[in-house]
């Protein structure tokens, strides 16, 4: 007897596991298959889940205080060069306020606990017996009959569903299976993200962040964290660790002969840095690789017949500067495909025609029209001026504006002037000031 | 009056060098408590072996020197051990931590009623409670256990305490044992010794480590050189013995031995917590690794980052030259 | 053969950021595992009992998708020790009849490698530890045991216990279909008091760090020659 699901979804990250609540919810019969041992078992990232859908997936979930490990309260954005760090830097109650602007995450513990979440969803469910989570399958094929998608392979063993939901993250094997990424260009699209998570006795961790109760920091730094290399870092507070990373565009690394490795020590070395980081015990480093949000690495089309494409193996990614958001993506993006999922049950319908609605209502959502509002922005953050030029100049004036020396101090605008002089022509810095209000 | 009584296990006609580790300390903790310390041999050889155990420190030996004990079967061993327990209702029962102790310890343990403080890293006795250090997770982590139970068993890890001879009086009692093989449903069938088993791991001063970066018989044959210069003992990890390269009792961790020689060389071994678990308290580590974030040089004293195939050579040839 | 495999739920050793995450046992794995090649090609159970908090259900349901006909949840809190569970396990099987009773040789978070020979002295039964090989000749079981200094082919009456080293095999990884069989089975439970155990952890701690250590770089001749002094001069190990 061959059972035949409503819905496979491949993958146990964020996106398949936002879409397997939703359909546990709906009394829908669907697998989940993940290639990890566990949910979260492969998953490196920094991170910061933004925004409050998760709340939408879990109600209340602050309450049991598990999973996350601390909400945003601080958040600071550094420019660097080599010696300083000029910052802008806010704090506020109102972020102490639920559902919270965002949560710390450490992957291995979140998706674990939310995989948790949905078991017992399906077990309250009307079905508790015919939806499944299996771990450590890896899914080789996306079965395809008469251009359609009827099901999924792992090993020997096929199984087949009214429609599958690919959130295989980043590294989208199967999306290019089906036909729906264009000709792949590894290193166009993508950039690597590396990550340390570094363990401080958490007493020690709450005093040196000016932390109290589960509030934490997030901290994102552009200039010398990079080495001249495109791209930025981060640093985010867990309960008792620090998660420290980059993202390095991948072109720009191999042109610069720079490896990730070498680029996050010297930015663990830098003066700031080492500072923050001081004493606490490297516990844990990865590398992965993580889209750069440009809108044109999206796949042709992110649903066909009988399949749905979210989370970050649609690209569904942004990273403007200020942060990295594609954990938020990925849960909207798997929530609208499992909606459409349920609503193609209810009609019968799972032509392309109908999956269609989940486009439509991703381009409804924040998800699409965000980052098409702010590709502009994602462009400028890939200019080398960005990650060079700007936070020198900002630096040369935050040491020339905080330095007392007994002379007489120039204007601040004079020190501006001077500070631009020497780090880029006026006219240039004007257009990039344009560039900039007009992107943000 | 009780006593600390050392289970001395024997292997090539001489007691183990752990056992003579273990009893060193208890004579020690003995001593802290005023109590005597005294020690059981078991099988054929144990008359022969009275005056060793003499000299670590035992004040009177208790034998069994029935043959049926040599023949590595774990019913009779119990019955033995029981029927000197009985006999000489000590405190403790202190025994080093080899595959044959830890076959009989817990079967033991219920016969006479013990509690059992398995595979430790250091013990100690005062007043009703014994107490110890083990390590756990894989030797991640350290567990302060006690047991306030009054008849207690240890065994201790290899290489936890040093060997220090002490003479002592060292008179043999022999204690009268039956054992009735029509109730065993137990035979040993053979015993396959595989080649390489020449220097005991465990006992080794220098031990030579191979791992799955030893991948061939070329390979085998550096490490068997960088040994031969060096006096040492072959160990592996379970990726290597796992094809066939190096035999089951070379291998060194959880699930394999414990060691902890003056110098320890990992050849091509990564370091996962279940290797490094057997070996980490060796002195002077030193690891070969192409790999610059193997875990393994996380616990060596020495880290040399590149191919084995290219130092082996290079560094036995230094060896025999400095050893020369 | 009956065989019934005892498994424990442990925390992941491995996972280099404790995670909480608990898993089943390694050397127990590799007991369901060689149980299951034993018995493929017959009809004869390959059954389970575990003793832990309700949470060890996910275990339970790992051995099962791997293939393993029933299980038996005797569910407590409490710590125990192997003294404590050996007593526990004794007491089902009083109960139960099997062939062979296999253990893990050690559990992998407390090393202590007691409870199956406790087992099998509590049940008057001959037994094996450290098993590195199974066969079946008959009515006997035939063990090949990793002794120290080499390995030792013993044969055993049935029936009896073995404890079960990792080096056996390598455990399966189990099918979609095992995964989904195993959610569907009924898992007898029973509520149980755990003995008093005989000994106690009263506090883990980090063991003694190393001094860190040296990478010596360079040419490999350099380093070679680095290292030779050093192992001379600083250690004065050779
Ligand atoms: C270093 C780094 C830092 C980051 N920081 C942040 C941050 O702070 N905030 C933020 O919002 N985002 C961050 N991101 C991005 C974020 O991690 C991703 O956008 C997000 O994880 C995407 O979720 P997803 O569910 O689509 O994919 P993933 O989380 O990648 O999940 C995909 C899952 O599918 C499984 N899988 C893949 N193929 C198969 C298969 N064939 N069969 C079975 N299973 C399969 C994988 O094992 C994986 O578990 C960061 C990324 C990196 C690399
Ligand atoms: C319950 C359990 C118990 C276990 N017990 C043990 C145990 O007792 N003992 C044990 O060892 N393991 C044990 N393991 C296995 C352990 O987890 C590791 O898998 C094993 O130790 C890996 O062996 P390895 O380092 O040789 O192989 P690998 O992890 O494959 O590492 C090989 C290393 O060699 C390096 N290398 C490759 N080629 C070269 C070259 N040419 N020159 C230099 N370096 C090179 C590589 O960089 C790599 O670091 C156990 C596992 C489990 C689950
Ligand atoms: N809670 C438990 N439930 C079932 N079997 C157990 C349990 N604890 C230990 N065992 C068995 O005993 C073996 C380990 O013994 P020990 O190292 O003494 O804990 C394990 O491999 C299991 O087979």
């Amino acid at each position: 007897m061959e059972e035949k699901f409503d819905c496979i979804i491949v993958g146990g990250g964020i996106a398949g596991l936002s879409a397997a609540m939703t359909l546990a919810r709906a009394n829908a019969r669907f697998l989940l298959i993940e290639r990890g041992e566990f949910c979260g078992a492969k998953n490196v990232s920094g991170g910061v889940l933004w925004g409050s859908d998760l709340a939408r997936l879990v109600p209340e979930y602050w309450k049991e205080g598990q999973g996350f490990e601390r909400f945003v309260a601080h958040r600071r954005l550094t420019f660097m060069d080599r010696q300083s760090a000029f910052s802008v830097d806010f704090k506020s109650d109102h972020f102490s306020e639920t559902p919270y602007t965002g949560v710390t995450v450490l992957r291995a513990v979140f998706d674990a606990w939310l995989a948790g979440k949905v078991q017992e969803a399906i077990d309250a469910s009307e079905h508790p017996d015919e939806s499944f989570i299996a771990t450590d399958i890896l899914v080789e094929e996306v079965i395809q009959e008469e251009g359609r998608v009827t099901g999924i392979r792992a090993g020997d063993e096929v199984f087949h569903a009214n429609c599958v939901i690919i959130a295989e993250g980043v590294n989208n094997l199967l999306t290019r299976q089906i036909g729906l990424e264009k000709a792949y260009v590894p290193g166009d699209h993508v950039a690597v993200g590396v990550k340390e998570v570094l363990r401080l006795d958490e007493a020690r961790l709450a005093d040196r962040f000016q932390l109290s109760g589960r509030s934490g920091l997030t901290n994102e730094f552009v200039g010398a964290c990079s080495d001249g290399v495109e791209g930025g870092g981060f640093l985010y507070t867990n309960r008792d660790t620090i998660s420290l990373g980059l993202v390095l565009g991948m072109n720009d690394l191999r042109d610069k002969g720079k490896t990730p490795y070498d680029v996050l020590n010297g930015f663990k070395a830098h003066p700031v840095v080492a500072d923050m980081i001081r004493d606490a015990e490297t516990v844990e480093y990865s590398a992965h690789v993580v889209s750069t949000g440009d809108i044109k690495g999206m796949p042709s089309e992110i649903f066909a017949d009988g399949v749905m494409i979210a989370g970050e193996a649609a690209h569904l990614l942004l990273n403007a500067g200020k942060a990295i958001q594609g954990m938020d993506y990925a849960m909207r993006s798997g929530i609208l495909a499992a909606e459409t999922a349920i609503e193609a049950k209810q009609s019968q319908d799972f032509s392309a025609s109908m999956l269609g609605n989940y486009r439509k209502a991703l381009e409804n959502s924040y998800v699409l029209q965000d980052m098409r509002s702010f590709q502009d922005a994602v462009h400028l953050l890939h200019r080398q001026e960005m990650f060079s030029t700007v936070p020198d100049l900002i630096c040369d004036f935050g040491r020339q504006f905080f330095t007392v020396d007994c002379n007489p101090t120039p204007k601040a605008s004079a020190m501006m002037r001077a500070a631009i002089k020497r780090h880029a022509s006026y006219w240039d810095l004007v257009k990039l000031g344009l560039k900039g209000a007009k992107a943000l | 009056m009780s006593s600390i009584l050392v289970f001395c296990s024997v292997q090539d006609h001489r007691i183990k060098r752990s056992s003579l580790e273990a009893m060193s300390r208890a004579r020690h903790v003995a001593h802290e408590n005023g109590v005597p310390i005294e020690a059981v041999i078991l099988g054929s050889d144990a008359s022969a072996l009275v005056s060793e155990a003499a000299q670590y420190g035992a004040s009177c030996v208790y034998t069994i020197s029935n043959p049926l004990l040599d023949a590595h079967l774990n019913a009779p061993v119990i019955s033995a051990l029981d029927a000197v327990l009985k006999q000489v209702q000590p405190r403790m029962l202190v025994a080093a931590s080899t595959e044959a102790v830890k076959d009989v310890l817990g079967a033991l343990a219920v016969r006479s009623n013990a509690a059992v403080l398995p595979d430790v890293a250091s013990f100690e006795w005062s007043g009703d409670t014994v107490s110890c250090q083990r390590p756990v997770m894989a030797a991640k982590k350290m567990a302060a256990t006690s047991t306030h139970h009054p008849l207690v068993f240890v065994s201790v890890r290899s290489g936890s305490y040093e060997a220090t001879e002490a003479p002592a009086d060292g008179q043999e009692v022999a204690v009268p044992f039956e054992f009735d093989t029509a109730s065993l449903g137990i035979t040993l069938r053979e015993i396959v010794s595989q080649a390489g088993d020449t220097v005991d791991l465990s006992e080794a001063r220098v031990v030579v480590a191979a791992g799955r970066g030893v991948r061939d018989d070329a390979g085998r044959q550096l490490v068997q050189e960088l040994a031969d210069i060096t006096g040492a003992a072959i160990g592996a990890s379970r990726a290597v013995v796992e094809t066939g390269l190096f035999p089951a009792t070379a291998q060194i961790g959880q699930t394999g031995k414990v060691v902890s020689p003056d110098l320890y060389f990992a050849v091509g071994i990564s370091g996962a917590v279940q290797h490094t678990a057997g070996m980490a308290n060796s002195r002077i580590i030193v690891a070969i690794n192409k790999d610059p974030d193997a875990p393994i040089f996380d616990v060596a004293t020495y880290g040399l980052v590149g191919d084995c195939f290219t130092i082996l050579p290079l560094l036995n040839a230094a060896l025999r030259e400095a050893l020369a | 053969m009956k065989f019934c495999v005892c498994i424990k739920q442990v925390p992941d050793v491995q996972a280099a950021v404790q995670t909480g995450r608990m898993v089943l046992n390694a050397y127990d794995a590799s007991a369901v595992e060689e149980a299951l090649v034993l018995n493929a090609s017959n009809e004869d159970p390959v059954d389970l009992v575990l003793v832990g908090g309700p949470a060890a259900t996910e275990t339970i349901r790992k051995a099962l998708a791997m293939g393993a006909s029933d299980a038996t949840h005797l569910v407590t809190d409490d710590v125990a020790d192997s003294h404590a569970i050996a007593e526990l396990l004794a007491a089902h099987f009083r109960e139960h009849d099997y062939d062979v009773i296999l253990t893990g040789k050690q559990s992998q978070d407390s090393d202590a490698g007691l409870a199956g020979s406790m087992l099998a002295e509590r049940l008057g039964l001959p037994y094996a530890t450290n098993a590195v090989g199974l066969a079946v000749e008959g009515s006997t079981l035939v063990v090949t045991r990793q002794g120290d200094a080499g390995q030792e082919i013993i044969a055993l009456e049935t029936p009896c216990v073995v404890t079960c080293s990792n080096d056996m095999n390598n455990p399966r990884i189990p099918a979609l279909k095992g995964i989904m069989a195993a959610k569907r089975k009924q898992i007898a439970t029973q509520e149980i008091v755990t003995p008093a155990p005989r000994s106690t952890v009263r506090e883990t701690t980090d063991p003694p760090g190393r001094e860190p250590g040296i990478k010596i770089e360079g040419e490999p001749a350099e380093m070679v020659a680095d290292l030779v002094r050093r192992l001379d001069a600083e250690a004065g190990v050779i």
